[in-house]
């Protein structure tokens, strides 16, 4: 058998929008799976208007739906609705990340789904989960991170805390909510079985917890967990250091506080029984900080990268975003990579995080306009001919955007 | 059938250790397959002493290890690398998470692994992969995240970023590795036979999270600089920490939510304010915005007050909740998304719950995290048919270790 990919063959019908469910079936169109987008009349996913936009195209858009089919349908039109349960028949995999509840009012909740499909597997992501009291707020990565108890995690003790700028919760939950289905697939190889799976940010950010729950639980309330800026409270040195031009990140543990000592001429704190222990360093916290800080104040922060990285002492310069894109082991394992999209150039991307030694290739992918494979889809899955998909299209069931002269279209498979 | 869980009968040979690589090896715990710990003796694995501890026994190992089965010994012994071979051909997943190199110097690399058994999926995971200018680097989480250029993204602009206290990147990681494992396997299921190596990586994990900077970067051709901008993101707003009567708030309105969030707080008239009328103008017009949202909270009775009217407006909020607060939420205690758990020698506390949840399959909260080489006895009768003299024979030649910790 001749595949391109893992999932080959596999079918997914995607209603997901936003960035937590397209995060999960980008990673299976990049695993070869036919993703088919359900994208909601008239405007379909709503982060076509993330920036970056270029030429009426959103980079973010484009990053998060490489791969997949475009179906643009008006769901709440009953034969809109017909089509998409057609679909549902012969599709593995049904992934949707609308509020809990919302899926079911539109007439495709897990009993009619499962009816239609008793092999199928349906997974809902939402912020809070499809039961408790929360699961009936809006909800964004951010909030999520917020009631995790995470956010609270993140910067200086007296001052508002901090959230990163980057989507962790949305692409983390995107990811475990890929470990279900495919666990779910695998249990069907054996059973035949389908079923259900509720994945949420707030379980995912919950779940990220390695040492504050079991701590504070497991000392009954003495190990309080909080936030300590730029320094670990239980652990030193293990934190950011100033340098002349940015920052290093360096966690010191028992072997490498000796060689440390030594780099920074400092061999008298080596052998000082006051520094021996993590227990004790942790105490001098602020003297050893300022020592450290001292040191790296006569240096260029790279440079002092390489003093500390022939001392063995794990070491890492804090990159900003573009230093990290041009740095070359990012490049050389194409953790960045290029591609180039249709009607939009060329961009860079970050690359696939799941590496197969059988598909070392990636995929040549292209992001769907809306709407893009209302005929090729319809066609294939439910036997439409292109003319009752004009006819629909007319109807206002199905839209499809005009694609830009001269751009190729995706060909049918 | 009768499956105990989805990945009942799997069989998984685990030599992994500190957190990556065993929050793998838990949630394939968790999902009803038998994990085999390989810990190296005489001590095991390292977190077995790392806090919070008690009676000698780790909350922390415990956390990570339930439900799988200790085997304690040394591989650098021919006798205890036989037995990890013996294992490798009778399992169904190998993971290990060395530094790059070490395995294959242990004499357990992909090619030796593949030979013992050709239909096993091997995983390896690392802080920057297994080749490339920076793999031989020592690494862990906080590393990989200021490689990732993630570190750089949180904290204010002129100040030192921030350090999360918590591992978003192991457990990421582990959970990437998880997933790759698995549909490694379902390749293998529906060809009927063929294993695969898969190299997962911390890196690899942060990198993966950008979801704005990368592309945003990259299509603007630099014009769009990510950086860390204190409370409140730097491409999109209102989306930020507000100052709050009582304390602090985060709320997010994209798009169609701003005119909701003006209505919300009584000043319809804004919505239609050249100022704030689309993303772009809000961002240039950022400090007037925050001080319209926060001079409405802080006129508020509570912040539970605030919070009520925009969840009524159904805007995006939440309070900023510290662990011991999210452990107490009804809604955790409600979902088991924080869990009470008994251990045989720690008692009982609570850890993070299973974030997978299956229709089909309850989790089993009474397993119990393996004492120091605590099956050794049971694998090596069941997987190499030694007998109880062999293995007492090994162990008093160093070859097996076990301790009640």
């Amino acid at each position: 058998m001749n595949q391109k990919h893992i999932l080959d063959g596999f079918r997914v019908l995607d209603f997901t929008q936003f960035l937590a469910g397209p995060t999960t079936t980008r990673l299976m169109a990049e695993m070869g799976a036919e993703v088919i987008k359900i994208e909601l009349m008239p405007a379909g996913d709503p982060v076509h208007q993330l920036p970056y936009r270029r030429a009426n195209r959103s980079g973010y858009y484009i990053q998060q739906n490489r791969g997949k089919k475009s179906v643009c349908v008006d769901i709440r039109d009953p034969k809109g609705l017909e089509l998409v349960k057609e679909l549902v028949k012969s599709c593995d995999v049904v992934i949707e990340n609308f509020s809990p509840g919302a899926i079911d009012r539109m007439g495709l909740g897990w009993d009619v789904v499962k009816a239609l499909n008793p092999e199928i597997i349906m997974c809902s992501i939402s912020a809070f989960g499809q039961s408790g009291p929360l699961s009936n707020l809006p909800g964004f990565d951010y909030i999520a991170m917020a009631v995790s108890g995470v956010m609270d995690m993140i910067g200086d003790p007296d001052q508002a805390p901090y959230f990163p700028m980057v989507g962790i919760g949305d692409v983390n939950a995107g990811v475990h909510a890929l470990a279900a289905i495919n666990a779910a697939l695998l249990y069907r190889y054996k059973s035949g079985k389908g079923q259900y799976i509720d994945i949420s940010l707030l379980d995912s950010y919950f779940h990220s917890h390695e040492i504050n729950v079991q701590a504070y639980s497991g000392s009954g309330g003495k190990i309080v967990p909080q936030r300590t800026g730029h320094q670990h409270y239980a652990a030193c040195p293990l934190g950011l250091f100033k340098c002349q031009d940015g920052y290093l990140f360096m966690v010191v543990m028992a072997r490498q506080w000796g060689p440390l000592c030594k780099v920074m001429g400092r061999e008298d704190l080596a052998d000082n029984p006051d520094y021996a222990t993590n227990g004790r360093r942790v105490k001098r916290r602020d003297e050893i900080v300022e020592i450290i800080e001292g040191w790296l104040s006569n240096y260029k922060r790279d440079d002092a990268l390489r003093l500390l990285e022939d001392m063995h002492v794990p070491v890492a310069p804090v990159l900003s975003v573009p230093e990290a894109m041009e740095h070359p082991h990012l490049i050389e394992r194409q953790v960045i990579r290029t591609i180039h999209e249709r009607g939009y150039g060329e961009l860079q991307i970050p690359g696939i995080p799941l590496r197969f030694s059988e598909f070392p290739e990636p995929l040549d992918l292209q992001a769907p306009y809306l709407g893009e494979h209302n005929k090729e889809v319809l066609g294939n899955f439910i036997g439409l001919s292109a003319e009752e998909v004009d006819a629909l299209e007319a109807d206002g069931v199905l839209k499809s955007e005009e694609i830009p002269e001269g751009i190729e279209t995706i060909a049918a498979s | 059938m009768s499956s105990k869980h989805v990945l009942d009968g799997y069989k998984v040979l685990d030599i992994s250790q500190y957190l990556a690589g065993p929050a793998a090896t838990n949630l394939m715990a968790q999902m009803g397959a038998e994990v085999i710990k390989v810990e190296i003796g005489p001590h095991g694995e390292p977190v077995r002493s790392f806090p919070y501890c008690r009676d000698g026994r780790s909350a922390y190992f415990i956390q990570q290890n339930r439900g799988k089965k200790s085997l304690c010994l040394d591989p650098k012994s021919p006798e205890g690398l036989d037995i990890i071979k013996s294992l490798v051909e009778q399992c169904d997943v190998f993971v290990e998470n060395f530094a790059p190199g070490v395995i294959a110097r242990l004499g357990l690399s992909w090619e030796v692994v593949k030979e013992l058994n050709p239909d096993i999926i091997m995983c390896s995971i690392s802080a920057f992969g297994q080749e490339g200018p920076l793999a031989a680097y020592p690494g862990f989480d906080y590393i990989a995240q200021a490689y990732a250029a993630v570190t750089d993204l949180m904290g204010e602009k002129d100040r030192a970023p921030s350090l999360p206290m918590l591992a978003f990147g192991d457990i990421g990681t582990g959970v990437h590795a998880v997933t790759a494992i698995g549909y490694a396997l379902l390749e293998r299921a529906r060809n009927g036979g063929g294993g695969q190596f898969v190299d997962v990586s911390l890196l690899d994990t942060y990198f993966h999270h950008h979801e704005v900077s990368v592309q945003g970067y990259s299509a603007s051709a630099g014009e769009l600089v990510p950086q860390r901008n204190g409370p409140h993101h730097y491409a999109v707003g209102p989306t930020g920490i507000f100052k709050s009567r009582d304390g602090h708030l985060i709320i997010l309105a994209l798009l169609h939510q701003w005119p909701i969030l003006c209505r919300a707080m009584g000043r319809e008239k804004l919505s239609d304010d050249p100022r704030f009328v689309d993303n772009d103008v809000r961002m240039e017009n950022h400090p007037e915005m925050v001080e319209i949202i926060e001079s409405w909270l802080q006129a508020q009775d509570s912040d539970e007050a605030a919070l009520a009217i925009l969840e009524k407006a159904r805007i995006p909020c939440a309070p900023i909740l510290t662990v011991p607060e999210a452990m107490a939420h009804p809604h955790m205690l409600e979902r088991n998304t924080v869990r009470t758990i008994n251990d045989r020698i720690l008692g009982e506390f609570q850890i993070p719950g299973m974030p997978l949840r299956f229709s089909k399959y309850e989790v089993d909260e009474n397993v119990q995290a393996p004492l120091l080489g605590e099956h050794n006895e049971e694998i090596l009768k069941e997987y190499l048919a030694l007998t109880t003299g062999q293995i007492r024979t090994l162990e008093q030649n160093n070859i097996l270790f076990s301790k009640a910790v």
